[in-house]
């Protein structure tokens, strides 16, 4: 199971989050953010998932390369030309935006990763639930019926394996034959089970007015003081955006805003919204240690 | 609050001039448990399902049914949603939602109870079922039992004053039925609930039931306390009369005037009554009468298992460790055993579904890897799947038939004229012109089994082929397996069914942890073992260790009366 504090919270503040962080990191090309982005991406899917994300992780640096490497050879704009290749101008700036590209590509690959560990179905759906409350019942169903269906599918498949009428038996139009039967059989199958299902919820009043949403979830202090902090962070980066902090131009040349403190100040207001997770984290890690260390 | 009286209560599905139910009137009092059994299509759902409005079939229907007193149309949609509780056969179908948590708050969201009250009645009902555990979980992890209990429990959770359950633990294996069924008998002595049942298992709802009725071609056979049920139907030679549990069986087997018992520990106690002043002088049937395990004739086994080990995946556990089975040819084995002691991986792989990782598997004295599909698959092996719905296609039975023929050079007389050979092997011919889904559990096992018997095969592979049969069908179909036995088919099942296993099967094997623990003979296999063994059997075992079957434990208290 995870254990992961963040994701304890309400499901509000959990998809909020996610929503912020990957628009910045999809917006903002500006390289001191893309770095933050990327690295605090890594730390926080790497605490997530452990080993697991470090593979992955390591996967998406020759994507990463490939992208940079990519870029010029399309990509011939700027104004500082580095060598020609074949009469085309290899351009410093179309190398620097190919880095830029890629590492906003990934770093969004990587929080998307740590969205599917954080925000479990239970949560989008509660979330949808209450924007649309049928979509709810409809999601819950779905999630219901795809196992279902994968589950049914081994069963015929074996089934016909045994009477020689598998997909894996005879030539390839028999095979296509015999995958076209087995999906006829699942449709079959799913149609006649319907009517069960669709008896058992009239039995237990669906489609009487006036249907609640259940949900395990509880918005606590805890998630109040969340959402004010990721509010108040989420206004720092917007702030800094505002005035221009985040703009780069990159074509013909590279142009950035000049560093000042107020920069400094949105660096960090944006290092400490893609740290939050980690930094509650370890936190919470810290204090647990330090209750069983006075047992 | 849950009680009905059903007045005269007619009904015939659309175009059908036969009555599914005739002139029925019974009252179920408030708090009651009452048992419904009957043959499968004597009109035992029909019935259930004329007690909620909304499940109510379609049809030409007359006479009246009140509930609590007024007449069941009068209480509107929302009093019979959370009054009159449902549970269904098939646990699978019946759940909505992908989470534990979400079915059982299911019912109250319809009734739109607030988030507090939810909590609250969600809570509850996990802590009365014992569901805190897998409270959180996706409905996909859970076991067949659990389902079921899921179903249950989300019924309850909306409080109704009866609960009508049709064949719920049809599909469940023995050890999860009969915890499903303590659970319906506690909610019944705990919380007052009114309960009406429909059961095949009469075993264990017989002794619980205050009234059992039984229903035979949609007429109300008889209605009264259990025992009394169980002299009536002998009086009149009904075929139910198979059906019912093992000592009342035996009870009417026996001349005596001593009162009927209905579970296993009245049975002992009513046969040591018996046999008070005269201890019996002759204790065991002579050899060649019974059941009795069918010797090697010389020819190769039909199956042979060496050494044989088997996982799923390289890190996961052995499912079938150092596995050593000989079936032999001609010879009729049950494999039994608890879940998970790897029965039907087994099966797999003898069917090579699934291949071992170490170890021989010999067909017919040839390794099985050795066969092509076409040859396995023809004339050599047949496997009739649990789920028998898995195998059909067309739109009518015979079509289904006749498909199993195509991409081979036969004439359409030809095709047709096998297919009915095989019907009437089967005893299907009735229903040729039916689709396949439309047929009742035991008649689709049949379909099923006519589709495989087409290929001819001298090795038969069944997997749990009683679930969800009545006695009657389980009949039948012990009665074809015979005949194909006699035909020279070797026979390997995998069952739950202890009962079935011990009348009909040469030779029995018990699995546990992967492989066989013990096997032998039917006779000589239960009467070694002292709990896995026939009710029969756990009756009689202190006075004729050797009875195994009703009729050997009747015979022996004949001879020494």
């Amino acid at each position: 199971m995870l254990k992961d504090s963040f994701s304890s919270f309400h499901p509000v503040v959990n998809f909020l989050y996610f929503l912020a962080v990957i628009l910045f990191s999809m917006f903002f090309l500006h390289p001191v953010f893309l770095g933050i982005s990327l690295l605090c991406g890594m730390a926080y899917s790497t605490y997530l998932n452990r080993g697991k994300a470090v593979r992955f992780n390591l996967m998406m640096l020759p994507v990463l390369l490939l992208f940079a490497v990519m870029n010029p050879v399309f990509n011939h704009e700027g104004a500082t030309i580095l060598v020609y290749v074949n009469d085309n101008p290899v351009t410093a700036e179309s190398i620097i935006y190919g880095f830029a590209a890629a590492t906003m590509f990934v770093s969004v690959i990587i929080w998307f990763s740590c969205y599917n560990a954080v925000m479990t179905s239970d949560k989008f759906i509660y979330l949808f639930g209450r924007v649309i409350p049928a979509l709810s019942l409809v999601l819950s169903m779905t999630l219901r019926l795809v196992p279902r269906f994968k589950a049914q599918a081994r069963v015929i498949s074996n089934a016909q394996k045994c009477i020689g009428r598998d997909v894996s038996n005879g030539g390839v139009i028999q095979r296509a034959k015999n995958g076209m039967k087995i999906l006829l059989i699942l449709i079959t199958w799913a149609l006649e089970n319907a009517i069960d299902t669709a008896d058992s919820m009239k039995s237990r009043g669906y489609g009487l007015k006036g249907r609640t949403s259940f949900s395990n979830y509880r918005f606590d202090r805890r998630d109040v003081l969340g959402l004010v902090v990721l509010l108040l962070l989420i206004a720092v980066v917007l702030a800094g955006a505002a005035a221009g902090e985040n703009n780069i131009v990159y074509f013909p040349a590279l142009v950035v805003k000049p560093f000042s403190p107020f920069s400094l100040t949105v660096y960090l207001g944006y290092a400490g919204l893609c740290l939050m997770p980690l930094i509650m984290d370890l936190w919470e890690d810290a204090k647990w240690a330090r209750l069983q260390s006075k047992i | 609050m849950g009680s009905f009286a059903i007045e005269n209560l007619t009904f015939s599905y659309p175009e059908q001039t036969k009555k599914a139910l005739d002139h029925l009137t019974m009252t179920v009092r408030e708090g009651e448990f009452v048992a419904l059994c009957g043959r499968s299509g004597c009109g035992k759902s029909t019935l259930l399902r004329h007690l909620k409005t909304v499940l109510t079939p379609h049809g030409t229907r007359e006479g009246v049914i009140l509930y609590n007193g007024r007449p069941l149309e009068e209480a509107d949609q929302r009093a019979q949603a959370s009054g009159i509780g449902y549970v269904l056969q098939n646990p699978d179908n019946q759940i909505v939602t992908d989470k534990v948590w979400h079915e059982l708050a299911f019912g109250l969201e319809s009734l739109g109870c607030d988030k507090a009250t939810i909590r609250l009645r969600v809570a509850e009902m996990a802590s009365f079922f014992g569901i805190q555990g897998w409270f959180m979980r996706n409905v996909t992890e859970l076991s067949g039992g659990q389902k079921q209990l899921l179903n249950l429990a989300s019924v309850m959770a909306m409080q109704p004053g009866v609960l009508i359950l049709d064949e719920p633990t049809s599909q469940l294996d023995p050890i999860a039925a009969s915890e499903f069924l303590e659970t319906v008998k506690k909610i019944n002595r705990e919380l007052g609930t009114t309960i009406l049942i429909s059961e095949h298992r009469l075993d264990e709802i017989f002794p619980a039931a205050d009234r059992v009725a039984v229903l035979d071609q949609g007429r109300l056979l008889c209605y009264d306390r259990p025992a009394e049920v169980g002299r009536i139907l002998k009086e009149k030679k009904h075929d139910m009369f198979w059906a019912l549990p093992a000592p009342i069986r035996i009870h009417a087997g026996v001349e005596n005037r001593l009162p009927c018992p209905l579970t296993v520990r009245d049975g002992r106690q009513w046969l040591d009554e018996l046999f008070r002043d005269k201890a019996p002088a002759q204790t065991a049937l002579p050899a060649g009468e019974g059941t009795e395990g069918k010797a090697a004739d010389g020819a190769a086994p039909a199956i042979e298992m060496k050494d044989v080990w088997f996982k799923y995946e390289k890190s996961a556990p052995d499912v079938i460790r150092d596995l050593n089975l000989t079936v032999q040819s001609g010879e009729w084995m049950a494999i039994v055993g608890g879940n998970g002691t790897g029965k039907t991986t087994t099966l797999n792989l003898m069917s090579r579904l699934s291949r071992p990782y170490r170890g021989k598997i010999k067909l017919h004295g040839r390794e099985l890897s050795k066969y092509t599909d076409e040859e396995l698959f023809h004339h050599n092996l047949g496997v009739l799947p649990q789920n028998p719905q898995a195998l059909f296609v067309k739109k009518t039975v015979e079509l289904d038939l006749m498909e199993m023929f195509s991409g081979r050079r036969m004439t359409a007389e030809e095709k047709r004229g096998k297919a009915r050979e095989m019907a009437a092997l089967t005893e299907i011919e009735d229903l040729l012109p039916m689709h396949p889904y439309d047929l009742s559990g035991g008649e689709q096992q049949r379909a099923a089994l006519a589709k495989v018997l087409l290929l001819e095969p001298r090795l038969l592979l069944l997997d749990e082929p009683t679930k969800g049969i009545d006695g009657y069908f389980k009949r039948t179909l012990a009665g074809i397996l015979k005949k194909l036995q006699g035909q020279g088919v070797t026979i390997v099942m995998v069952s739950h069914d202890v009962e079935f296993c011990a009348r009909y099967a040469d030779t029995c094997a018990m699995f546990f942890g992967g492989s066989v623990v013990s096997s032998g003979p039917t006779r000589a296999f239960f009467a070694g073992n002292s709990f896995y063994t026939t009710a029969a059997n756990r009756m009689a075992r202190r006075l004729f260790p050797d009875a195994v079957t009703e009729e050997e434990v009747i015979a022996l208290c004949q001879r020494n009366l």
